[in-house]
């Protein structure tokens, strides 16, 4: 009965004005949101830095003209040992330079003993880093400069372990490689 | 001198750019900072998406996405504030 009063409805609108659609238009694809990751603020932890507030505070937070001469330990910042950190999903590797970026000696978390998987853990992060920390004071290099390269679990830990080691960290730097033109990448993993 | 002399050869000296001092050997604030700042200013999110290649179709419906969020937002903030303005004759109508 019902159908039958709106079809008549339908035949008269149809031939006045134009097609009514009756029915709700429905969607044929689907989005998944979750494969789309929350922004990315680099806050790991609990603890939020508010930024402004830090840079309001005008500590010689960041390096200038003059800090390439600052004396660390008596020795000028430029002039100090690196300890490079390269973290990869898989794996972290540890190096220790002189302030020219000779190599004096490196470990990874595979060559302290832990194998596939658990290469790639904060805790083997933390565990190797505090051994190549005793073993850089134990050659003479007491105070480093760090520079991070890369992204993966073990980054902060690195960073940690090292001064846990008894090292004296005097500048974090990060030297992750990012580009905004670069060549094609690596095909995308299937999921 | 020193410094032109780097610029010139490198838009971003290492120990220049991206650089923080450790203050009061507090290590862990350092590390955030520079993360933090890493974050602003869309470097991680420029890391994960040249990471893998991304097909022209995610190029697309990452953006759409992006740009129905932004509306999303920009509406939702206008709401929340429409909602908690405090400047009327009665500021908490209904609430005696």
């Amino acid at each position: 009965m019902l159908s039958a009063i709106r079809n008549t409805i339908r035949a008269t609108t149809n031939s006045i004005v134009r097609s009514i659609y009756t029915t709700t238009p429905q969607a044929t694809e689907k989005f998944d949101h979750k494969r789309i990751p929350a922004d990315d603020e680099g806050v790991q932890g609990e603890k939020i830095i508010d930024l402004d507030s830090v840079l309001k505070l005008k500590q010689n937070l960041f390096p200038t003209l003059e800090s390439d001469n600052y004396l660390f330990d008596g020795v000028p910042y430029k002039d100090l040992p690196i300890c490079n950190i390269r973290v990869t999903h898989n794996n972290t590797i540890f190096t220790v330079t002189d302030s020219a970026g000779a190599v004096k000696f490196t470990r990874s978390c595979g060559m302290e003993g832990f194998k596939n998987t658990k290469k790639g853990t904060n805790i083997a992060a933390q565990t190797t880093a505090i051994s190549i920390a005793t073993k850089a004071i134990n050659k003479g290099y007491k105070t480093v400069r760090v520079r991070v390269r890369g992204l993966g679990p073990g980054r902060l830990s690195a960073v940690k372990g090292l001064q846990m080691g008894g090292l004296d960290i005097v500048s974090v730097t990060d030297n992750t490689r990012v580009s905004w033109n670069p060549p094609r990448p690596r095909k995308a993993k299937r999921l | 001198m020193f410094l032109t002399l780097k610029l010139l050869a490198n838009r971003h000296p290492s120990f220049i750019a991206r650089t923080v001092f450790v203050k009061n050997n507090n290590v862990d604030d350092a590390c955030r900072l520079v993360n933090r700042i890493l974050g602003k200013e869309g470097i991680l999110e420029q890391f994960r998406l040249t990471r893998y290649y991304e097909k022209p179709f995610q190029t697309r419906r990452r953006v759409n996405h992006e740009k129905c969020k932004a509306i999303y937002n920009e509406d939702m903030e206008r709401k929340i504030h429409f909602v908690l303005r405090k400047n009327r004759h009665e500021p908490f109508p209904g609430c005696h």
